[in-house]
């Protein structure tokens, strides 16, 4: 380095030209920015959207009032509007933190150590665990309802089946008729545990046909959520509807001292008012099932007859955890089959068109 | 509403103005711990330099104008001509000076940045000004005791006899 090179390093840029820099920078990052695009996660059945702002009002709201009662010393809003949705008496409903906390709860009041609980298999994972919790056992059952009524009566020990419908994560539904063949079959002394969280995405009977069979059918408990459709899995909301003349059961699982009021407020106020959107979203999720199947029947993939916000499908030769890696490198996520059951498959949520048109272009890429 | 009273959307965050650190080019190759001693003696010495110039735009150059002008009177025979020459070479010589100032001030900047200093303004306008003010005041001891009216005191004054 000459000496006057030497010294010329130390001269400092002008303010126009650190302004320059500085204007490029922020140009550059805008450019990021705009350009950048964001992860589409379709691994989770939960609607991803953030709740309507009455919701939040609502909470805030009974927040804002005081939060030193004991939920239940403060009425049965919720209940009673949910009895009122579903034309059963308020008696017959119970709510719980959750549809999960309800059915583990159900699973620790029928079943005694050394007892077993029957499931379809792939089906929700809570479902095993649930019944080790109980000290019992989970006896997975492959095939559907026959195999069910046969699996229960060869063995008496069994005094549970956990029947989701839509299944997670095949998304198939439990029909009604089905339904009432599996009650009429099952010993007596065995009780259905059939958790709806997913039917209000079901669209080829109506959500609430499985509650006319309450009337018939005493040993039947429907389990509903305000976690998938509603988006409200952070409040934890969930309620069980029985028979008429269930209400000793019943009240075994209610919660000790309830239902967070906050949560109740959020719940209350959905019902209230946000019953368009969630109508719009089942609406979107009925147009893009057959749409999606379809595309991706096409493209070689085997998928499953769903019935929920998402499809259980699986590639010729591709592996459910291959197709989710290379699918992940593209900013598409599914979620594998290996951890849900099935390792050949993926579950894919369905959203809107956009997702929709995304994951397709992103699964073509990925083949 | 925004309730928090620091959250103010960015404004009155930062630094004082004027404070902003030296933005180079490229981060310097700094040279030994003597070179840099080296440098405080350039510095050092470009500031004695530029006291120097600064100084000759009080006195000496105004007065070799002055000479200048004195000659052209001489020669031509024109006191206008004179006049002329007078101030083309004082302009000539204090805005040259001036130049020469201000290059010495960047260079000094420099060097006192070399010598490991963060030196962020010159001293041009400094020394200027103060190098005005003593030759203002010479000037005013020269004029008004040295050499003014009414100095009894000292000969040579215009009372002298």
């Amino acid at each position: 380095m000459g000496l006057l090179d030497y010294y010329k390093q130390f001269e400092a840029m002008s303010e126009e030209e650190v302004n320059e820099g500085l204007r490029e920078e922020a140009a550059e990052r805008r450019r990021k920015a705009l350009t950048k695009v964001e992860t589409l996660d379709l691994s989770h059945t939960t609607w991803p959207e953030l709740p309507h702002p009455r919701i939040v009002n609502a909470i805030t709201f009974v927040a804002r009032r005081g939060l030193h009662h004991y939920p239940y010393l403060r009425g049965t809003d919720l209940r009673n509007a949910l009895a009122q949705l579903h034309k059963v008496d308020a008696s017959r409903l119970v709510l719980g933190n959750g549809a999960a906390e309800l059915l583990s709860s159900a699973t620790r009041a029928l079943i005694a150590p050394g007892q077993r609980l029957l499931t379809r298999w792939p089906s929700y994972p809570l479902y095993p665990l649930m019944a080790r919790r109980a000290h019992g056992q989970a006896v997975p059952v492959e095939g559907g309802v026959e195999e069910l009524i046969a699996a229960a009566r060869q063995d008496p020990e069994v005094r549970a089946v956990a029947l989701a419908s839509p299944n997670d994560p095949t998304g198939e539904l439990t029909t009604t008729a089905d339904l009432e063949r599996l009650l009429n079959g099952l010993p007596e002394g065995v009780v259905v545990l059939l958790d709806e969280a997913l039917v209000d995405f079901a669209d080829t009977q109506p959500a609430d046909a499985s509650l006319a069979l309450l009337e018939r059918h005493p040993r039947l408990l429907v389990f509903r959520s305000f976690s998938k459709a509603w988006g409200l899995a952070g409040l934890r909301v969930g309620y069980v509807i029985g028979a008429p003349g269930a209400g000793e059961l019943l009240a075994e699982l209610e919660p000790d001292l309830g239902v967070s009021e906050l949560s109740q407020a959020g719940a209350l106020e959905a019902l209230h008012s946000c019953g368009e959107i969630i109508a719009r979203r089942i609406a979107a999720i009925g147009e893009q099932r057959p749409l999606v199947t379809r595309a991706l029947t096409e493209m070689g993939f085997e998928v499953g007859d769903s019935q929920a916000n998402f499809l259980w499908a699986a590639h010729r030769t591709l592996s459910g955890a291959e197709l989710a890696a290379r699918l992940a490198q593209t900013g598409v996520l599914v979620a594998a089959g290996d951890a849900l059951g099935e390792p050949n498959h993926v579950r894919i949520a369905l959203r809107s068109q956009q997702a929709s048109d995304r994951l397709l272009d992103a699964i073509s890429k990925s083949l | 509403m925004h309730t928090d009273p620091a959250d103010n959307g960015g404004l009155f965050v930062g630094r004082r103005p004027g404070t902003a650190p030296v933005h180079y080019r490229d981060t310097p190759e700094r040279g030994s711990e003597k070179r840099q001693r080296v440098d405080g003696s350039i510095a050092g010495f470009l500031l004695a330099g530029m006291i120097f110039v600064s100084l000759l735009c009080w006195g000496p150059i105004p007065i070799a104008c002055l000479w200048v002008g004195s000659e052209v009177n001489y020669l031509t025979g024109s006191v206008s001509f004179g006049i002329l020459a007078a101030f083309a070479a004082l302009f000539g010589l204090l805005f040259g000076a001036l130049a020469l100032l201000k290059r010495m001030d960047n260079a000094w900047i420099l060097v006192r940045r070399a010598a490991g200093y963060d030196q962020r303004s010159g001293v041009m306008g400094r020394i200027f000004g103060i190098t005005a003010f003593i030759c203002a005041v010479v000037f005013a001891f020269w004029f008004l005791v040295i050499h003014g009216p009414g100095s009894t005191e000292i000969s040579g004054g215009s009372h002298a006899q």
